[in-house]
């Protein structure tokens, strides 16, 4: 056992010691953003996006949300929030959004300076219709156009005459790119990009599984940290570099019978985005009442890779399908799989305020489920980046109501 | 059925299919596919939030549900909706409504639920086809749940309906631009609402009465061309300096925000005592959009042709074209000769609340004077935005004189 190891295993949790290159890839993504924006290549992109597509025509992206949680993360939200609010966006708006078009209006004021300057804005509604608007926003602040890939929600499976819609756009999207950055599109490029994309998120989706073992090798901050090279980094090579160390350490715990905290006695499952600007302190406060949270939604939204004869096509039924662009019936079905496979003693939704796409049905699907599962479950309100939606002792209180359950 | 028989439904308790032949079609969403529902032999009729619904929604929807969710789906927990044999709620226009949608058929289990999924991208053919597809599959899911097939005939009766309900509507809006004490707003929201809740012949009979008239009074003071040219420039969405009348009354406002109910600002402006002769144009409003939505082509493939008609409704419904929707807030305010634009915004609604900054610059880059005005179907601060507005035409009387 390495000297940082048994450091940390004083503490509720076991450090990873595959963060510190975790901050290494991420270091250079910035830069490289940076250098992209410099030499006009650079597009800002939504989470959902399908971004195999831009990288494989050699056009750089940032992902503002991801922005959005470090501004959480370094607990500067209020403030960043604050400029946007100044401007005239009310504070019931998304604090991602919140917080990305503040940091464009005061970038010296905003961590690492604001995200480097984008030339084209890549929205797509897989995730929520808040995006486009938002990017509309950024796009009257910086010039840069916006360019909505538009899947309409699903329910069931997908009708052929959405398919062919969505076809439509990734064929418009390729025209947009080529336009706006004089660059051109290779089916063969896209090939190898997919790979490199689908080579991730396997090996991701294994470090995902392995949370079913008891004690789960992972906690939820361990999977929200790592989940940012699948977000930001898919169809490239250092992906892949961080997904093999992550699995070979995440191999280790399992075949040594280390958990993720030092004792694991409830075994719940987390739903939506993490509160960012406490999430050490959030969930080691659980660890330390023997909470691990083995599965959550969020993390386990990126799983579709691009494959088979038909690439485009392929590019349609992954980004048409995510989790948020499909309806409650679907989440709830999910959550029910999630507790099941990974063991899950009960689940706590986090009833963010920001996202009605995400949030808005929870009080529902918590009935739903713990019907159809015979857990618990409780939900708390607050925000993933405002903390002033925040109420630490109400959200406590919830969490004390159901933990007792388990005593 | 003809749509004569067709009688305005009275406030009966519960969302339930109703006995009598006539079948009712809840819509949500001011763009739904009128003569597709009426081809059915469904009237389709507007479900509006409506102010003085006690909150029943708490135990399925957070505080942050935008207010007009809240509102509707408090109607339906404590009974309050006007009844319907099926309600049609729409996708890919706002995430409230998407995840209502959702909820709605979770906790009212027996309600017959449709949803048409809009596109949200400017797509050209693509959108319209898939549009056209949509409808389709709406149509097939009617005649399925009631029995009742696509009927051509009633289709072609249903689009004379609305042609006829546009073009006397459009007029009237052309006509208040010109001459905004020729009818009160509040006669032409009535109107308006009247058809959108039982479109008939009756109340299509009603609007075109009132525009009869109205092109009477304008002939007699030499102002019909005028506003003639103003629905014309209001239909190709392309304005020119208005001609108004020497001595127009000041100042003269104008209304945006999504989803506000032309009765509600007609209550807001009585509650401050300010003339309804001071509103000139609802921008944006249920009123507008649906009003200026292009008539749908008869012998062609009705699916395509509504389609085409409601993709081609003024600034909606594709979500995509702020840009758009900004450079005609500007046609509008100069050429239309606006001293003031009030900008409604529901509290928690994405789309109100993500553009009113927006337009709200680029009103005040035309020199117009601006407000923003949060407001709740409820009403519930009524006063307080009463003084609100009074205060705003004070700051901008002055600017009168145009
Ligand atoms: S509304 Fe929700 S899904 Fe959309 S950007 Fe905000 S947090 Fe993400
Ligand atoms: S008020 Fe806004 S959020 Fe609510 S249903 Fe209408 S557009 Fe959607």
């Amino acid at each position: 056992m390495g000297q940082e190891e048994r450091h940390t295993e004083e503490k509720v949790y076991r450090q990873l010691r595959a963060n510190s290159l975790l901050q290494e890839i991420m270091l250079r993504y910035m830069m490289e953003g940076q250098a992209a924006s410099e030499q006009g290549k650079l597009a800002w992109v939504t989470s959902g996006f399908p971004v195999e597509i831009p990288v494989t025509m050699g056009v750089n992206v940032s992902y503002p949300e991801q922005y959005g949680a470090i501004i959480g993360s370094q607990k500067v939200g209020p403030e960043i929030c604050g400029f946007a609010e100044e401007l005239g966006y009310s504070q019931e708006l998304c604090s991602y959004a919140r917080s990305s078009i503040g940091s464009v209006r005061y970038p010296e004021k905003s961590p690492l300076d604001g995200l480097p300057k984008p030339q084209a804005l890549l929205a797509c509604n897989n995730i929520c219709g808040t995006v486009l608007r938002w990017y509309d926003a950024v796009s009257q602040m910086t010039g840069a156009p916006v360019f909505l890939f538009d899947t309409p929600p699903t329910e069931g499976d997908q009708p052929s005459h959405h398919r062919e819609y969505v076809r439509q756009s990734v064929l418009r999207l390729i025209d947009f790119l080529s336009r706006t950055f004089h660059t051109s599109f290779s089916e063969e490029r896209l090939r190898k990009v997919g790979e490199l994309s689908g080579e991730a998120i396997d090996l991701w989706t294994r470090s995902l599984k392995a949370c079913r073992n008891r004690p789960s090798p992972l906690n939820c901050a361990d999977r929200f940290l790592a989940m940012a090279p699948i977000v930001a980094l898919r169809g490239t090579e250092p992906a892949i570099e961080f997904y093999q160390a992550l699995l070979e350490e995440v191999q280790e715990r399992v075949s040594q019978g280390l958990g993720a905290i030092r004792d694991e006695r409830i075994r719940l499952l987390w739903d939506d985005i993490p509160p960012w600007f406490t999430i050490f302190r959030f969930f080691n406060g659980l660890a330390a009442r023997g909470v691990v949270f083995p599965a959550d939604t969020y993390t386990h939204a990126w799983s579709g890779s691009l494959a088979g004869a038909d690439l485009l096509d392929s590019v349609v039924s992954v980004y048409s399908n995510v989790y948020l662009n499909k309806g409650l019936e679907a989440k709830v079905d999910k959550m029910c799989e999630l507790i099941k496979e990974y063991s899950l003693d009960g689940f706590i939704m986090f009833s963010v305020r920001s996202c009605k796409r995400y949030s808005l049905g929870q009080l529902v699907s918590k009935e739903l489920v713990m019907e159809r599962t015979g857990v618990p479950g409780v939900v708390i309100e607050g925000d993933m980046v405002d903390s002033r939606l925040f109420n630490d002792a109400q959200i406590q209180t919830r969490l004390d109501a159901l933990l007792e359950m388990f005593l | 059925m003809s749509y004569e028989q067709v009688t305005v439904q009275s406030n009966s308790q519960t969302l339930k299919p109703t006995v009598t032949d006539r079948l009712t079609m809840g819509y949500v969403y001011p763009h739904a596919p009128l003569e597709i529902i009426m081809a059915h032999g469904l009237t389709p009729t507007l479900v509006r939030a409506r102010p003085g619904i006690a909150g029943a929604f708490e135990a399925s929807l957070q505080t942050f549900a935008c207010s007009y969710t809240r509102n509707l789906f408090s109607q339906r927990a404590n009974d309050q909706m006007p009844a319907s044999s099926a309600l049609l709620f729409p996708g890919n226009t706002c995430d409230s409504l998407l995840n209502v949608g959702d909820i709605w058929r979770v906790r009212f289990p027996d309600d017959i639920i449709f949803r048409l999924t809009y596109p949200a991208a400017n797509q050209g053919e693509a959108a319209v086809h898939y549009l056209a597809d949509e409808l389709r599959s709406l149509s097939q899911s009617i005649e399925a749940a009631f029995g009742r097939p696509f009927s051509e005939e009633e289709f072609r009766d249903a689009a004379g309906l609305t042609r006829q309900f546009r073009s006397a509507a459009q007029f009237l809006y052309a006509a208040r631009v010109v001459s905004p004490q020729v009818l009160r707003y509040s006669k032409l929201a009535a109107l308006i609402h009247t058809f959108l809740l039982s479109p008939d012949q009756k109340s299509a009979n009603e609007i075109t009465n009132a525009s009869t008239q109205v092109q009477r009074a304008l002939a007699r003071s030499r102002l019909l061309d005028s506003a003639k040219k103003i629905q014309e420039q209001l239909i190709k969405r392309h304005l020119t300096p208005a001609a108004l009348p020497h001595g127009a009354k000041s100042p003269r406002i104008a209304i945006a925000g999504g989803m506000i109910d032309p009765g509600a600002i007609v209550a807001l402006f009585n509650a401050a005592g300010i003339p309804e002769d001071a509103l000139v144009m609802d921008l944006f409003s249920f009123g507008f959009k649906t009003v200026f939505t292009p008539p749908c082509e008869v012998g062609r493939d009705p699916f395509d042709s509504v389609a085409r008609s409601i993709l081609a409704s003024p600034l909606e419904p594709t979500q995509e074209g702020l840009g758009v929707r900004l450079a005609f807030l500007k046609d509008v305010v100069t050429n239309l000769a606006v001293d003031g634009l009030i900008v409604c915004e529901q509290s928690f609604c994405d789309p109100d609340e993500f553009e009113a900054p927006s337009l709200e610059a680029e009103a005040s880059k035309s020199g117009v004077a601006v407000m923003r005005l949060p407001i709740d179907p409820e009403l519930s601060d009524r006063e307080r935005l009463g003084v609100r507005l009074q205060s705003f035409l004070e700051t901008i009387s002055p600017r009168s004189g145009r």
